[in-house]
């Protein structure tokens, strides 16, 4: 067996042992998260807009990764709004800084693996980058959304006559506590990633000047500021949604 | 006079995010004008003037334009601040080893200096405006909107920041030799200095903190564990990218802060909430806040593999494009470019389940009391 096959299966075992039926939906998604992922670089391949492609790829993967994750109805449901009302912010955002900054395609780090290869490629890599910087945050959007929305789901479940002004501030309390160790996440994630690069940084001595301009260098760092501005976004938006949907869920009782 | 104090006081509480925006504002003004900090040559391009545009195709049918053009502009800084220069650049549409320029934009020159030739050849973009200004808007939202616990948030990152290039430097100095003790000892600091910052010495910290090293400690040892069972079969070292030392260490080392992150922040997750209910609901037995963290758990661990996922293996999709577009086999893309990110991601998912009960089962020793739990025993 392959390891990758091997931890795959570990991981499936896992996650129905901690989580039962949610945890094989939350391997599931993984799964097709994967799929949807590999899928998306094909049709890319196949000269495919690629910003046209990500998008589509982008809601269906938050709304995989949110229904498949999430158990009560009307949370997910919440957390998959708000998750793509951060998605379409962050495009709105991406684009133009991508235009601006030209992190696009390959550095003078990468020529060991381009040996050998062809470069005529055909495919904008402006675009590419562009649907790499939005692909790597989907999850760290769906992942803030979700906290946010099941804790709150959480707390109204323990107390269903909380008031909603108080709703919204247990929503930013939970928000606050959550984004301190979120951002390290994503901080370790991209930096962990790259753990190599930066060694190579060290090793051949770059100036502080060559590494702010480096265009892989600054690339990761955009992909870590774009995660963190969405799961900063996310974290009013989820609770608002929260609370306007328990305030016309109140009306309609009353009535 | 004590009025007046209280005052300036809350007026500062209220106020101070947005000083640091304005003072960032004016810091990223600066970075759009710092080209005298450099040594190297900076040309600012006033015109730009296409040459030629010329088809060009290769072996595999791939078709692509390539575009010649001539920049005109101004140097910025230096001995040769002030003089009018001409450069000529050539690059194909894709734009994925060669890149074309617009008027505005500044790059970095390398001067072919003759006798009485005057020459250059651009080596560069300049980008530091760019992240500057990303920076500055991060930051500024991370304030406005989160206050306090975003300013913890940001001196938790920086600290680490700090503290990570410390260990990639002590790494340098000692060869990469012992790249696995600097970097999984690294951790278990990273860990209690963030959750120091973000939640304070008191015992939820110290519990979260038992979970989080727990989590990845485990994590680790089942990697290595199924690396052993399967003999590492299917894990292409050799497609890991800029790597200057030994992989397999540095491979470890990269999966163990990558997922020590997600654990962190998993465990944060169920202990905080679960901090939170028993807050509001004190006379809560041990055996419910154990359902509620693996209810809580169970709803975010998959959202939270899928951020590593995302991370690991989206930012391979550039080069894994170029593979397939010199028509490599969809199996052999996948192993040269995303096989390691996605047994990265396995393996930190397999932390973030196992960390689960972990962090249930501490939480509800430490708060539950011990009734209720010779209860759920019997």
């Amino acid at each position: 067996m392959g390891t990758i096959t091997a931890l795959g299966l570990l991981l499936l075992i896992c996650m129905v042992a901690v989580g039962g039926t949610q945890g094989l939906q939350a391997w599931i998604s993984l799964i097709f998260n994967f799929g949807a992922l590999f899928f998306a670089m094909v049709l890319m391949a196949f000269h495919l807009p690629p910003v046209l492609v990500t998008l589509v790829t982008g809601v269906i993967v938050l709304a995989m990764t949110i229904f498949l994750g999430g158990n009560d109805s009307n949370s997910t449901m919440i957390a998959f709004y708000a998750s793509v009302a951060v998605l379409i912010l962050l495009v709105l955002l991406i684009i133009p800084v991508e235009h601006w900054v030209q992190i696009q395609g390959f550095g003078q780090e990468d020529s060991e693996d381009l040996e050998g290869m062809s470069n005529i490629l055909g495919i904008s890599y402006l675009n590419v980058a562009i649907a790499t910087a939005i692909l790597s945050t989907l999850g760290a959007i769906a992942e803030a959304a979700i906290a946010i929305a099941a804790g709150l789901a959480e707390i109204l479940e323990q107390h269903p006559k909380i008031t909603l002004k108080n709703l919204q501030g247990a929503g930013f309390k939970v928000g606050s506590q959550i984004i301190g160790t979120t951002f390290n996440t994503l901080f370790f994630g991209f930096f962990g990633g790259f753990l190599a690069l930066f060694i190579w940084f060290a090793g051949v001595h770059y100036s502080i000047g060559e590494i702010l301009n480096d265009k892989i260098l600054v690339g990761e760092v955009l992909m870590v500021l774009f995660s963190m501005m969405s799961v900063i976004a996310t974290i009013p938006l989820t609770t608002w949604a929260m609370v306007a949907s328990e305030r016309s869920a109140r009306k309609k009782f009353m009535k | 006079m004590i009025i007046g104090a209280k005052k300036t006081r809350s007026f500062w509480q209220h106020w101070w995010p947005y000083f640091v925006v304005i003072l960032g504002a004016l810091l990223v003004l600066g970075v759009a004008h710092d080209d005298g900090l450099y040594q190297t040559p900076i040309l600012k391009i006033q015109s730009v003037k296409v040459i030629s545009v010329e088809k060009q195709s290769d072996q595999f049918n791939n078709e692509d334009h390539q575009v010649e053009q001539k920049l005109a502009g101004v140097i910025t800084n230096g001995a040769n601040k002030g003089k009018r220069l001409k450069v000529e650049n050539t690059y194909l549409k894709s734009q994925a080893t060669t890149l074309g320029y617009h008027t505005g934009q500044k790059v970095f020159l390398t001067v072919h200096q003759n006798q009485r030739h005057f020459s250059a050849t651009i080596s560069n973009l300049k980008r530091d405006t760019a992240l500057a200004f990303t920076v500055w808007l991060t930051v500024s939202l991370l304030l406005i909107l989160m206050r306090f616990s975003g300013l913890m948030a940001l001196t938790s990152v920086i600290v680490n920041g700090v503290l990570f290039w410390l260990a990639v430097s002590w790494n340098t100095h000692t060869q990469g030799g012992i790249v696995l003790v600097i970097f999984g000892g690294l951790a278990v600091v990273f860990a209690a200095l963030t959750l120091l910052i973000v939640i304070g010495f008191n015992r939820q910290m110290l519990m979260t903190l038992l979970a989080t090293i727990g989590g990845t400690a485990l994590s680790v040892i089942v990697a290595l564990t199924v690396f052993a069972l399967t003999h590492e079969r299917g894990v292409y070292y050799e497609s890991m990218q800029y790597v200057t030392q030994l992989p397999r260490p540095l491979f470890l080392a990269e999966t163990i802060l990558g997922s020590l992150g997600a654990v962190m922040d998993e465990s944060t997750d169920i202990i905080a909430s679960l901090m939170a209910l028993k807050t509001e609901k004190p006379d809560i037995s041990a055996k419910q806040i154990f359902k509620s963290g693996r209810q809580i758990g169970g709803e975010i661990m998959g959202p939270l593999v899928n951020v590593l996922f995302f991370i690991f293996v989206a930012e391979t999709l550039p080069l894994a494009l170029l593979f397939l577009k010199n028509a490599n086999s969809w199996g052999y893309t996948f192993n040269m470019t995303m096989s390691l990110g996605v047994v990265q991601s396995l393996i930190s998912g397999i932390g973030i389940v196992l960390t689960i009960p972990l962090a249930c089962g501490i939480t509800s020793l430490m708060i539950g009391g011990h009734h209720s739990w010779e209860r759920l025993r019997h």
